[in-house]
């Protein structure tokens, strides 16, 4: 450890400084953020009374409630599925993308734009027009292939179907991300390999692939998380009485239902406790393969 | 040196200014929306249906015009309602004036968030409680003799036909002597004649109140028995009632297609010749493209004992009443009352049905509403109560957690995923049993 030095008179006047301008949004972390996050855990161990009066404390019982309950943990398993959907594809997709469109042909800026788009959208919004794409009886996917799929309300596709909306969503979002990325590569590696004679796909393998790894890896990392914490595509495609609801619904979907549809604050607060430490549990499982996959310059 | 130090001085004093003046920002519309009273003295209502908002807004500016304050009806969809409510009534942000339901007004009741009305209407002899529907009366006083809400309206339940489909297909028009089982032929006919394409009957787990509740009223059961402390529906009389739905969902929209569509979308798509529909969305059939076609008859009566007739008791209708209440912490209260009490006069009450908003919330002032609509016939409303019976919605403590359970799988969502199956039915309704029966024991 370093020896604590004494301050200078400049540079406590920086540090004073210094929080001064971090002031503002140290208070608003704090209000809007770490308060509602330690009152969770308290509401968590509480039978909570309505409007947020008379809580009871009851110790681990909302916990040993969810544990045992089998909605709790299917849903747990649809949002693994849908993660397993939304990340590698959205991901693989946004890649080739990213890499044609980052050459230095006519119209890029038009594609860019395009793929950008659906991150402009509102999620409530895409998700209403997808769920008329995908309506059974007069929905245009039917119409065009002239099939009677039942998309969303088949327990057996609906995961799938509501993930490709995830995916269609993200894809532009990863791809700028990518693009920003794959502009920090040096050129002259490019060269060099095409001296040697490296056709185009052993260099996207070769060089592209693990230069890009660290974006490819915060990527994946931030879309494993965000996707573990998906709720408004379940919430706005499928109806309440939809067959499939049981096998797509995800875990922020059964919180939001036991917390805000049925006024039961405590179980819902446990649920989404349980979520924490999994999505915990998993990126420190991503941080340690950090170290082996991702190449830093 | 003294200048650079003021300047970041003034530098800073501006950001925090700024960020002051975000957070006021973004504060103030929500104390519009949801704030006892802005400093212009303006009463804020709020009600979740966008159908009813030009009328409401109409009597409330009658009020005003009796040199009372501006009211601002603004419309928060049902599930945001009740939402923003909650939170509202958490964090001390209420409306001034709101309407109140009966799935949750009793919580709202009991941790005293609205304002107690007895001294104002004991005080007011405008004011007489036994001229509204003694159900919705009973809903909104608690168990202490507390009144929070007077009756804005009632509601009522009807079938709703397309007569186009019904020419098409050769089938006569439904009539007020209708039973279930002459629903069940007719929608044969039309599901079987168009080789699917056109259904004669829609009907999901969530058309409740509108749908199968009635069924099971009509075969001698109750949903919720009178006390609110549990249920027929697992008995046998229920079970015939469900059985009845079963047999209609045999030539009905699949789940599927209702799940995806709606009920209310598939009527007005023609896809559907048949559906229960309450009064409270007569203004969406009427003001749909093809409303010449729609006709309303009385709801079908249960034909329990087999006899060929209606006979007391085998028809139902369910009916609601919202609550026209007040915040607790209302900044006003004196105006709310008056506003209140307006809204539930005989005056506004018969406006409010002349208008075709709903029926009035007072007995024998919902005449006007039968005609409220030219050119569609909506007496099938009013005539059920005289030749029918009403029974009150039914509701518990906490009604939701009962209500979407039966909806879904592990209840009614089984049965009609199996129409075909009497024995899921059965055990549907044994499940509904045990449901309502937990959820009553954790209230």
């Amino acid at each position: 450890m370093k020896e604590k030095k004494k301050m200078t008179a400049k540079e406590k006047n920086e540090a004073m400084w210094g929080y001064l301008f971090v002031t503002p949004t140290i208070l608003g972390l704090i209000i809007l953020n770490f308060y509602p996050a330690i009152d969770t855990v308290i509401q968590s161990f509480c039978k909570t009374g309505d409007f947020g009066k008379g809580n009871v404390f009851v110790g681990l019982a909302n916990y040993q409630r969810a544990l045992a309950d089998p909605e709790i943990w299917q849903s747990l398993l649809n949002t693994i599925k849908y993660a397993i959907i939304e990340v590698p594809f959205g991901v693989i997709i946004a890649l080739i993308l990213a890499v044609f469109l980052n050459k230095k042909l006519k119209g890029t800026s038009f594609f860019r734009t395009v793929f950008f788009l659906p991150m402009v959208c509102a999620p409530a919004a895409v998700a209403m027009v997808w769920k008329w794409l995908y309506n059974q009886q007069f929905g245009l996917l039917n119409n065009i292939f002239h099939t009677s799929v039942a998309w969303i309300s088949d327990p057996k596709i609906a995961w799938v179907s509501i993930g490709i909306i995830g995916v269609w969503s993200i894809i532009g979002y990863n791809m700028v991300l990518f693009i920003s990325g794959l502009q920090e590569i040096p050129g002259d590696y490019y060269e060099a390999a095409e001296i040697d004679g490296a056709t185009g796909i052993r260099q996207f393998f070769d060089i592209t692939v693990p230069l890009l790894s660290p974006t490819t890896f915060f990527i994946v990392q931030t879309r494993v998380i965000g996707a573990l914490t998906i709720f408004d595509l379940m919430f706005m495609v499928m109806d309440k009485t939809n067959l499939a609801l049981q096998k797509v619904e995800s875990a922020v979907y059964v919180f939001y239902n036991y917390a805000f549809t049925q006024g039961n604050k405590g179980y819902g607060a446990a649920i989404v406790m349980i979520l924490v430490v999994f999505i915990m549990i998993v990126t420190v499982i991503m941080q340690r393969a950090e170290k082996r996959f991702v190449f830093y310059n | 040196m003294k200048i650079k130090k003021l300047l970041v001085a003034m530098l800073c004093v501006a950001m925090v200014g700024m960020f002051a003046a975000c957070g006021g920002g973004s504060s103030e519309p929500a104390q519009d929306s949801s704030g006892g009273g802005d400093a212009s003295g303006a009463i804020t209502v709020n009600i979740w249906d966008a159908n009813q908002q030009e009328g409401i807004q109409q009597i409330c500016n009658d009020w005003t015009a009796l040199g009372n304050p501006e009211v601002k009806v603004e419309v928060i969809d049902w599930d945001n309602y009740w939402t923003l409510l909650e939170a509202g009534a958490s964090g001390g942000q209420m409306p001034d004036v709101f309407w109140c339901h009966s799935n949750t007004v009793q919580m709202y009741m009991e941790n005293d968030l609205l304002l107690k009305l007895n001294d104002y209407i004991d005080a007011d002899d405008t004011v007489d409680m036994s001229k509204y529907y003694e159900g919705i009366v009973k809903l909104y006083t608690r168990s202490d003799g507390n009144i929070y809400a007077l009756p804005k309206d009632h509601d009522t339940i009807a079938l709703l036909y397309n007569k186009a489909i019904f020419d098409q297909y050769g089938v006569e028009y439904p009539t007020d002597d209708w039973s279930w089982d002459d629903v069940y032929e007719a929608a044969k006919k039309i599901t079987e004649a168009s080789g699917g394409d056109v259904y004669g009957y829609a009907l999901n787990t969530s058309n409740n109140q509108d749908g199968w509740y009635n069924f099971v009223y009509d075969y001698g059961a109750q949903v919720i028995t009178d006390d609110h402390k549990g249920t027929t529906i697992g008995s046998d009389a229920g079970k015939a009632g469900m059985e009845m739905v079963r047999k209609i969902l045999t030539v009905a929209a699949p789940q599927g297609v209702v799940a995806e569509t709606g009920t209310d979308s598939l009527f007005q798509s023609g896809k559907v010749a048949m559906i229960t529909q309450g009064s409270w969305m007569i203004n969406s059939f009427y003001t749909a493209e093809n409303h010449a076609d729609y006709a309303w008859a009385m709801i079908p009566y249960g034909d329990a004992n087999g006899n060929g007739q209606c006979d007391d008791g085998e028809r139902w209708s369910a009916y609601n009443g919202l609550g026209w209440a007040a915040a607790a912490s209302v900044a006003n209260p004196d105006a709310c009352y008056s506003l209140i009490a307006y809204l539930c006069s005989e005056e506004a009450q018969k406006k409010q049905a002349e208008l075709g908003v709903t029926m009035a919330g007072m007995m024998g002032m919902s005449d006007a509403f039968a005609g409220a609509f030219e050119g569609m016939d909506v007496s099938a409303f009013t005539r059920v109560e005289e030749e029918g019976s009403l029974y009150f919605r039914p509701y518990t403590r906490n009604t939701t957690v009962w209500e979407d359970a039966l909806q879904q799988a592990g209840a009614f969502l089984d049965a009609w995923q199996n129409p075909n199956d009497p024995a899921v039915m059965a055990t549907a309704c044994d499940n509904a049993q045990q449901i309502i029966e937990n959820a009553i024991a954790n209230e």
